[in-house]
């Protein structure tokens, strides 16, 4: 009989590895290894023409972060400043999705059964069409001759075509159009999930409207909030292709910095430096992300026997 | 939910309107403006053409040699054909990656289950373009040429990910006491998996096959960086072609595209339907 069930658990750990191993193999050769791998470039030396020598050097990030090979060049700042701009750019995208999705959400999520999952269908429908397609659609619109100056121009609101593409607006607009999917999934659930007796409550207590949705309302969806802002902020930090089709070269993000050092001045080691500014952005994110949620779990711990009491 | 707090349901519901059109709209208007014959401005109507799909088909057109655009039809379609491949590929390695190491999270006890699940949770969170340039470091310094096989490993890296997710989703929706039954009556463990286990993940899986071949089929980031010359796919070839200039014949590809998104979305809302 021990045998036999020692078998069996010897069996069991066979498929364990079975299933484990090839794709265990892969990701840690595929995916963690290149990944070690670019941290350890931001360290090296670019080669003159392209490629790396295996030198350690603190200039890449000095370039960005304020000290620089003071043999070649003077620091300039304007890295930073690109970041940020980055920054801007990306907080900017989050809060227009927000200020755009959540009345929507919360229309939704007041429809009959029927039209709620119609809807949540419209909503869902975009992910299924190419990216390049939607932001091409965008294009279309906003250049010069596009459909919204012909449109005001027809219309006589304007007596010269508007200069919106290639503007800061054009690149929120676009990311926003974009990403407002991830936006309005998170926020619904949570919205959904929203008891309708405690606003009542609320209002027979003598609340007014506002106090009813800055007290109840907001705080409730607060996770639906928070989640979107962060599935929305962070592929719209290192965004590349937005700000190429609908800002040129007026505006850069860190993105197109990149790519460029990559693709064309081929200054790896500096390109991938870059790229750590925009992981340890992201990282710093989730880390915020993580403790507000950590401190909402206790605090749901904390509220929970006290509410028994007041019953 | 119907509670009392309703500032103004009229405009409310004008705002759920706008908000569709303004989802929609824009995609509306590629499709018709592919049917505009006018070739110098593509935003002024100008009758109604087909000249468009007949040049990204190679067919013969009434518009004269200036006006034309398509760089090549051949290239477009090897395009077609590489997305085409590496979807297919990518898709059929990630679901297998993504079930296995969901079925090892889901029903087995051992200790690094913690890291496997936060390794499955890195690809959806990293930013597309550090997998990009890190993807790309990787190849060169080993000493792979960039082609079709180098996109393929990149989009499974991420895309075993979005399976696992999807199919452990499955999982824990799932009654172990079947597969345990199973056990109980005498099946071995791989007759318990083909017959009790797999056909009641199925669904899950043929979800999570579905959204990573969708996603292989639209990746532009990371596909940038590690494709070959030779080696474009798609999304990367219209990428090119929009950064060169726009013109009319763009909007045809696009509304053909948007016409494939659209059936396969609903291919996959009937199979959700028949499901339930």
């Amino acid at each position: 009989m021990t045998a036999r069930f020692a078998s069996l658990k010897a069996r069991r750990a066979l498929t364990l590895y079975g299933l484990l191993l090839t794709p265990t193999v892969f990701l840690a050769f595929f995916f963690l290894g290149p990944l070690s791998i670019m941290m350890v470039y931001t360290f090296l030396t670019p080669g003159l023409y392209g490629g790396v020598e295996w030198v350690f050097s603190h200039l890449n990030y000095g370039r960005i972060l304020g000290w620089a090979d003071t043999r070649y060049d003077q620091f300039d700042p304007v890295y930073i400043s690109i970041f940020l701009r980055s920054v801007r750019l990306a907080a900017t995208t989050v809060l227009t999705c927000l200020v755009i999705c959540y009345p929507f959400a919360f229309w939704v999520a007041r429809q009959p059964e029927r039209w709620k999952n119609f809807f949540i269908f419209l909503i869902t429908l975009p992910f299924f069409i190419s990216l390049i397609v939607r932001l091409f659609a965008w294009v279309l619109i906003l250049r010069p001759t596009g459909f919204l100056n012909q449109a005001l121009l027809g219309m006589g609101v304007v007596a010269q075509p508007l200069d919106i593409i290639f503007t800061d607006m054009a690149v929120v607009i676009g990311m926003t159009y974009v990403f407002i999917p991830f936006m309005f999934l998170p926020l619904y659930s949570s919205i959904e999930k929203l008891d309708g007796s405690l606003i009542e409550a609320s209002q027979d207590l003598g609340a007014s409207p506002l106090q009813t949705f800055l007290r109840v309302v907001l705080p409730m969806t607060l996770p639906g909030i928070v989640g979107g802002s962060i599935i929305v902020f962070i592929p719209s930090l290192g965004n590349f292709i937005v700000p190429s089709l609908l800002g040129g070269a007026r505006v850069v993000m860190i993105g197109n910095l990149i790519e460029q050092q990559f693709l064309s001045a081929r200054n790896w080691p500096f390109g991938a430096a870059l790229g750590m500014m925009v992981m340890a952005a992201v990282l710093l994110l989730l880390m915020i992300y993580v403790r507000i949620l950590s401190r909402e779990d206790k605090q749901a711990e904390t509220q929970q026997p006290k509410e028994e009491e007041t019953r | 939910m119907k509670t009392r707090f309703r500032p103004g349901s009229f405009f409310l519901s004008a705002y759920g309107w706008l908000f569709l059109t303004f989802i929609y709209v824009p995609i509306l208007l590629i499709v018709v403006f592919s049917f505009n014959a006018n070739p110098v401005n593509m935003m002024i109507w100008d009758g109604f053409t087909l000249d468009w799909y007949r040049t990204i088909f190679g067919f013969p057109t009434t518009l004269n040699e200036q006006t034309l655009y398509v760089e090549s039809t051949a290239q477009l379609y090897s395009a077609v054909l590489n997305s085409l491949t590496v979807a297919f590929l990518t898709t059929l390695v990630s679901t297998i990656f993504g079930t296995a190491v969901a079925l090892a999270v889901a029903r087995f006890r051992f200790r690094l289950k913690s890291f496997y699940r936060a390794l499955m949770f890195m690809p959806m969170i990293m930013p597309d373009i550090i997998l990009g340039i890190a993807l790309l470091i990787f190849f060169v310094s080993f000493g792979f040429s960039l082609g079709l096989q180098t996109i393929v490993i990149g989009h499974t890296t991420f895309l075993c990910s979005y399976v696992f997710v999807v199919v452990s989703a499955r999982l824990a929706d799932m009654d172990e006491s079947l597969e345990e039954a199973s056990a109980d009556l005498g099946a071995d463990g791989w007759t318990t998996f083909r017959r009790v286990t797999l056909p009641m993940i199925a669904p899950g899986v043929i979800g999570g096959a579905m959204l990573a071949f969708i996603i292989s089929m639209d990746d532009l980031v990371i596909t940038y960086f590690i494709s070959g010359v030779d080696s474009t796919t798609l999304p990367v070839h219209i990428y090119g072609m929009l950064r060169r200039g726009i013109k009319p014949e763009i909007n045809a590809i696009a509304t053909i595209m948007l016409l494939s998104s659209f059936v396969i979305a609903s291919i996959g809302l009937y199979l959700r339907a028949r499901k339930k």
